[in-house]
């Protein structure tokens, strides 16, 4: 039987790889297992000008080395392994047996991850989230299904809190996509306490005014704690969400695109080609990575 | 020693699985259960030390925030516990996962007889309920008796020490597996064989196979193999390649068509070959961007330089009326292996649905299997756990009630997908197995499920259907056999690649080897999900999950290791050849010998008497004076089920997956309303966009199926319009659901007539295609939509589904920034209406809120209208256009108030010219085709206006500022309503449900 304390056990060495294409970040997306926006998330970071590649889990369990090949983990959506024993739980359980420490060193060494949806489930199994100090690797909160009881797709408005993320930087107000049956946020008083004063609360659900949603349907749209739908970890680099950044990249993806269109057509403006707020998200990342590696 | 690990929410957290079981036990049953908890049980067959078990139920399976788990009983305060869990033999994925996680946390692999077993306990409290009570309960609302068992115990029996004891559904078969042969000594000795084994082989293609087995060149050439008279193996495969489902016998058969009122007679030979297969042929060869059609699982169009679509729809009925939810998942799934199946592997971009049940709240004597409420709950739930999982978004659907699907109920599913134009430099749409190539299943295991599923939906539905022929998809096992095979396919490594459905192994190897002259089986090497099945139950079990494919041989160990990475199960199970015939062996020894070109050729058509009555022969318009409350029939017509909102079902589906999303299902800013036609942009790094519009009419067949097919086809044309699509690109997939046209004199005294019903279709169906230039890119038919349903003095009713075409159209976007949604954008914008008005009220939902039928069915007139589609397209392309909306069933009032709604203003608008001698009801509610809704900026409006001269464009009048919808006519005031009304009204039926 393996120990799973993260603490005891490193039995990977890291070996350093060099970058083939120095300029760019290097980002790995994984799937396999049911997991299922890889290409998108994929093309978000592309877009953002990083260097991703979609890398089948297997690979990664078979060869955890590979990891420090990259820059930025991102768990992308999906129902890794049917979801049939907690969302995020069997891929969860198989990181940490495969990987055990070099994840944390991973962020230790200035690395990004993020988990989005099914992902964020998993870095809450993983412990990698909330990681409050001297409990990293521990599970102290869940996302469970949702109060509404169904699956939900709807766009939700999304504020910004005060926070070390490195993903949200510069970001206030927007609007993504939520895509989930089991996306509640759920913990204990005590922990809720502590992640408003780490400031790891990142992203909350709000009305289309900008106003705390304060729990209710359909401005919350699973009955999160705290409204909470974004977490990030004390260094800002592991960051956790359940609204889908990758899914608004393109203007084209807002719900109500065609009004914005109209509104420049009566300005007598061409309609630009704009970014959806979710490329930010990767972009923020792409541009701290450059910095923090010297890219 | 087996164990049982109980698994549940802490008792201080909302358990919602046991909230929304107190509120559909209210809804469905009138129960009162005050609160009810669910626990998760995982029987563990296997041997593991006790510390194991522990770290195994503290780091595996239980949250440690949210959950408890114990190895004894949970259960303390209840008034009933209900224990729920699969019968033996049906995939149980969830204990596979647990098994696979257990050995990895464990570091070891565990022995082949290790199990785990998922099953659940429900725990009512507060239920004053009595044991028959609580059986109803169990049967009929927690488990599905077809897949599943179920336990009750009272308070009083439950021993809080052994609780539920162990419950193993292991499958153990004491069968030797063997081959039965049998002398046939006579044609009746086969009939006699066909009933008791449920072959439903029809008396025709009895003597034919009866002299296929005795002929003298076929004798010896069984008997240079061993083989003697035909085994179980090839009577079984027979029946399945001879059923109606496999071989579209009906639409392959002889009509003789005659016209009761003119005495005129005709016959259509082959309604396939002449109505669908020679139009589609004649704009093949006319239409460039047409790729491949008629022959594979799906149809291909060109998508852009390098890459094609490929579309497929498919309906699932038979068994969705059997085991709603699982019926519906099993379709989705599996309609999703089509396009996976084409050419040589298309990815997934898109999934379509369709339901047609009986009324939500029916309230009737009739008696069916499932009350409509609870069939469209299960049919709902089933795709939106197969289209979620499956990584697909499901981008366009429809629900449509009418008391006629009480019979049966209809499924409907479609899928879309994508593949590179060309692959290793030969076109990705083609795919030939070649001598010497090994055959290889790939995904799930076979099983006894699905065993007569074909033959079964070759049936009316009553209460003696076999129900061993549902099967459970699996969408997780499914996605990892889809990435597997992609990857499969750009290495280069299929040469061939065909889904299991319908028939299994047997309909899917028989078409592989007819394309490559040949093959040989070893159904011995086809891994079982358990031992003792026959081999002619391994041939044509219909266990989901499975691809087959042909790969070089030199190429099967690379191809073995991908499947492996995948953790997908991939075996060689036969090889092809090119002797012209299907040899089957178990260990060995042959145990089917079967010519291909038996199949082909040798079976009469079916022939069917189709006779006639018009309309006028049987029905007449409505007596009916002018309305005076306008705004309360606008009100009811908003509420109408047919047209209310059905968003609830909508956001249960993931539609924006892969991030492809152009114009959502839903759209408006203020109150959704459902768009017109779905846009995707299926490749993420390009402009181009793919449109998929859906539709149908079936209250149009009271009157006449011709009309009910054109309405639907100008439908879904118009839908792709309204969005921007190409008028010289829409590809159509036509899906008909009819009754059994067979005429019986007392168990089917109409089949005459209803044959009728359907020789007007498929002509209607081929004058749409040609007049409009639509090939029909796939199709399907789905005969027997009838049930047998007991009254209220148990008296036995045959229900017929009204004969019903869902329609699918897709098209081609040169630019998804170019394509239009239906909501007002701007107050003083311009609100014309583009086509004519006539007074076309037969089934219309307006007659139908008033219980009318009438005559005057809409027609649609290709010529006409076609001359102002390209003027909208045009006008869409020249970005003169702010809303674009097809008016479709309840007519301009509704639409009208649609549009309105979504953009969140108002409308004043003056409708004196629209049939001004006829009532107002017939302006705003006349459902005639080739019509659409168009708001333009006013600065456009003289070159909007030029641009249809001389068409019938009609200015109603202008978006207003404010809240209020206004509607004149010859200077009244027909409707003054503020939209919080109207939101109110189309809401309100179903804005609870969620």
């Amino acid at each position: 039987m393996r120990s799973l304390n993260p603490q005891t056990q490193n039995p990977f060495p890291k070996p350093r790889t060099q970058n083939p294409e120095p300029s760019k970040p290097k980002a790995l997306v994984l799937y396999g297992y049911g997991l299922n926006c890889d290409h998108e998330t994929a093309f978000a970071l592309k877009q953002a000008g990083a260097q991703a590649l979609r890398v089948h889990t297997s690979d990664l369990l078979h060869n955890p080395a590979l990891l420090w090949d990259y820059h930025l983990l991102a768990i992308p959506g999906g129902f890794s392994w049917g979801d049939d024993h907690g969302a995020g739980v069997i891929l969860a359980l198989r990181l940490k047996i495969a990987l055990g420490e070099a994840l944390h060193d991973f962020v230790q060494d200035g690395r990004l991850v993020i988990g989005i949806c099914n992902g964020f489930q998993v870095l809450v199994n993983l412990g990698l989230l909330p990681a409050l100090p001297g409990r990293r690797g521990k599970r102290l909160a869940a996302l469970i299904t949702n109060d509404c009881g169904n699956f939900r797709d709807a766009w939700v408005h999304l504020k910004t809190l005060p926070s070390p993320c490195i993903f949200t930087q510069g970001l206030a107000r927007l609007e993504l996509p939520i895509r989930h049956g089991e996306g509640k946020f759920f913990t204990t008083p005590d922990i809720l306490a502590e992640l408003q004063e780490n400031q790891q609360i990142v992203l909350q659900y709000a009305t289309p005014e900008g106003q705390p949603a304060a729990g209710r349907f359909p401005d919350n749209p699973n009955g999160s704690l705290l409204d909470i739908a974004g977490l990030c970890d004390p260094t800002g680099r592991v960051l956790g969400l359940m609204p889908h950044p990758e899914a608004y990249i393109f203007a084209t993806h807002h719900p109500h695109w065609t009004l914005d269109k109209e509104r420049y057509r009566r300005q007598g403006r061409p309609y630009p080609q704009r970014e959806g707020a979710g490329l930010t998200f990767f972009k923020n990342a792409v541009n701290y990575l450059a910095s923090r590696f010297a890219l | 020693m087996a164990v049982r690990l109980e698994i549940g929410w802490r008792p201080d957290l909302v358990d919602a699985e046991g909230l929304a079981l107190c509120r559909q036990a209210k809804e469905y049953f009138d129960f009162d259960i005050a609160s009810a908890r669910v626990l998760r049980v995982l029987t563990l067959d296997l041997d593991l030390h006790p510390s194991e078990l522990e770290s195994i139920r503290q780091e595996v399976f239980t949250h440690p925030v949210t959950q408890i788990s114990g190895f004894t009983p949970l259960a303390r305060d209840f008034d009933w516990a209900v224990w729920v869990g699969l019968r033996p033999g049906v995939r149980d994925t969830a204990g596979a996962v647990a098994l696979e996680a257990i050995a990895a946390y464990l570091g070891r692999s565990l022995p082949p007889k290790a199990a785990v077993f998922t099953s659940k306990l429900f725990l009512l409290q507060g239920a004053p309920l009595n044991r028959v009570q609580v059986e109803r309960l169990a049967r009929e609302l927690l488990a599905n008796d077809l897949i599943q068992e179920f336990r009750l115990f009272s308070r009083e029996e439950w021993d809080p020490t052994t609780g539920l004891g162990l419950i193993i559904p292991r499958v153990e078969l004491h069968h030797q597996p063997s081959v039965a042969v049998f002398e046939l000594d006579s044609v009746d000795t086969l009939r006699k064989l066909s009933e008791d084994r449920h072959l439903a082989l029809r008396d025709q293609d009895l003597p034919i196979i009866w002299h296929y087995f005795h002929r003298p060149e076929v004798k010896d050439r069984r008997a240079q193999v061993g083989l003697g008279p035909p085994t179980d193996v090839e009577l079984e495969y027979l029946a399945q390649a001879r059923s109606d489902h496999c071989n579209h016998n009906t639409f392959r058969g002889r009509f003789i068509y005659r016209d009761l009122a003119t005495g005129e007679e005709m016959v259509l030979d082959n309604p396939f070959k002449q109505c669908i297969e020679a139009p589609t042929r004649w704009l093949a060869n006319r239409k460039e961007w047409v790729v491949s059609v008629l022959w594979d699982n799906a149809g291909v169009g060109h998508f852009d330089e390098e890459h094609c679509y490929v579309i497929k729809g498919e309906t699932h009925n038979s068994p969705s009326n059997l085991e709603a939810y699982g019926g519906s998942l099993t379709g989705i799934v599996g309609v999703y292996r089509d396009p996976l199946g084409t050419g040589r592997g298309a990815r997934l971009i898109g999934g379509l649905y369709g339901f047609c049940t009986g009324p939500r709240h029916y309230a009737g004597p009739l008696n069916p299997r499932l009350h409509p409420r609870r069939l469209l709950d299960g049919v709902i739930a089933g795709v939106k756990d197969g289209g979620n999982k499956s990584g697909v978004p499901t981008v366009n659907g429809f629900l449509y009630f009418d008391e006629s699907y009480l019979g049966k109920s209809l499924v409907f599913v479609g899928a879309l997908g994508i593949m590179p134009y060309e692959l290793q430099g030969q076109p990705g749409s083609a795919k030939s197995a070649r001598p010497g190539d090994l055959l290889l299943m790939c995904g799930g295991r076979v099983g006894k499920d699905g065993i007569h599923g074909v033959t079964a939906s070759s049936e009316v539905s009553s209460p003696g259907t076999p129900a061993g022929h549902v099967q459970i998809g699996d969408p997780y096992t499914q996605k990892k056999m889809h990435d597997f095979l992609l990857e499969a396919r750009d290495a280069g490594w299929l040469n061939f690649i065909t889904d299991c459905g319908g028939g299994g192994l047997s309909s899917a190897v028989g078409e592989a080897a007819r394309l490559a002259g040949g093959a040989e089986v070893w159904l011995d090497k086809v891994p079982l999900k358990y031992k003792g099945l026959d081999p002619w139950e391994i041939w044509v079990s219909e266990s989901q999950e499975r691809m087959i494919v042909a790969i070089a041989p030199e190429n099967q160990g690379l191809f073995l290791e991908l499947a492996r990475k995948h953790e997908v199960e991939a075996k060689s199970i036969g090889r092809f050849t090119d002797t012209g015939v299907l040899l089957l062996r178990f260990h060995g020894r042959p145990c089917a010998h079967i010519d291909l070109s038996l199949l082909e050729q040798d079976f009469p058509p079916w022939e069917f008497e189709a006779e006639w009555l018009a309309p006028a022969m049987r029905l007449s318009e409505p007596v009916l004076g002018e309305v005076a409350d306008q705004r309360a029939l606008l009100l009811a017509m908003l509420d109408r089920p047919n047209v209310c909102s059905r968003a609830w079902i909508t956001r249960q589906y993931d539609y924006e997956v892969q991030g492809t999303s152009v114009i959502k299902p839903l759209i408006g800013r203020a109150t959704p309303i459902p768009a017109d036609a779905a846009v995707l942009r299926p490749l993420l790094h390009s402009n181009r966009g793919l449109a998929v519009s859906l539709a149908l009419n079936p209250a149009f067949s009271r009157i006449d199926t011709y009309h009910m097919v054109a309405v639907t086809i100008d439908e879904t044309v118009r839908r792709l319009l309204s969005v921007g699509g190409d008028l010289d690109h829409i590809g159509g997939v036509d899906n008909f659901c009819w009754p059994s046209v067979e005429y019986h004199p007392q168990k089917n005294p109409d089949g005459k007539y209803k044959a009728a019903q359907l020789v007007r279709a498929v002509w209607a169906l081929r004058d749409m295609c040609l007049a409009y230039g639509v090939p029909l890119l796939s199709g399907k038919d789905s005969m027997y939509v009838d049930g047998l349903l007991p009254g209220a003095f148990g008296e036995i009713h045959r229900v017929s589904g009204l004969p019903t075409l869902f329609f699918t159209a897709v098209s081609v976007i040169q630019d998804v920034h170019r394509a239009v949604t239906p909501d007002l954008k701007n107050p003083g914008d311009l609100i014309y209406l583009l086509g004519d008005t006539r007074p076309e009220l037969g089934g219309s939902e307006f007659y139908e809120l008033l219980g009318y039928t009438g005559l005057s069915v809409p027609v649609v007139r290709p010529q006409e209208f076609l001359p102002y589609y390209r003027c909208l397209t045009q006008a869409i392309q020249g970005g003169l256009v702010a809303s674009a909306r097809g008016l479709y069933r309840g007519g301009l009032g509704v639409h009208l108030a649609l549009v309105s709604l979504a953009g969140g203003l108002g409308v004043g608008v003056d409708l004196s010219d629209l049939l001004p001698q006829a009532p107002a009801y017939a302006a705003l509610y006349s459902e005639s085709a080739g019509r659409f809704l168009v708001s333009i900026a006013p600065q456009h409006q003289r070159e909007f206006e030029a641009l249809f001269q001389g068409q019938p464009l009609t200015c109603l009048g202008e978006v207003r500022p404010d809240q209020f919808f206004r509607v004149s006519r010859g200077g009244r005031t027909l409707i003054e309503t503020s939209l919080s009304a109207l939101q109110a009204a189309w809401q309100r039926r179903f804005g609870q449900l969620i």
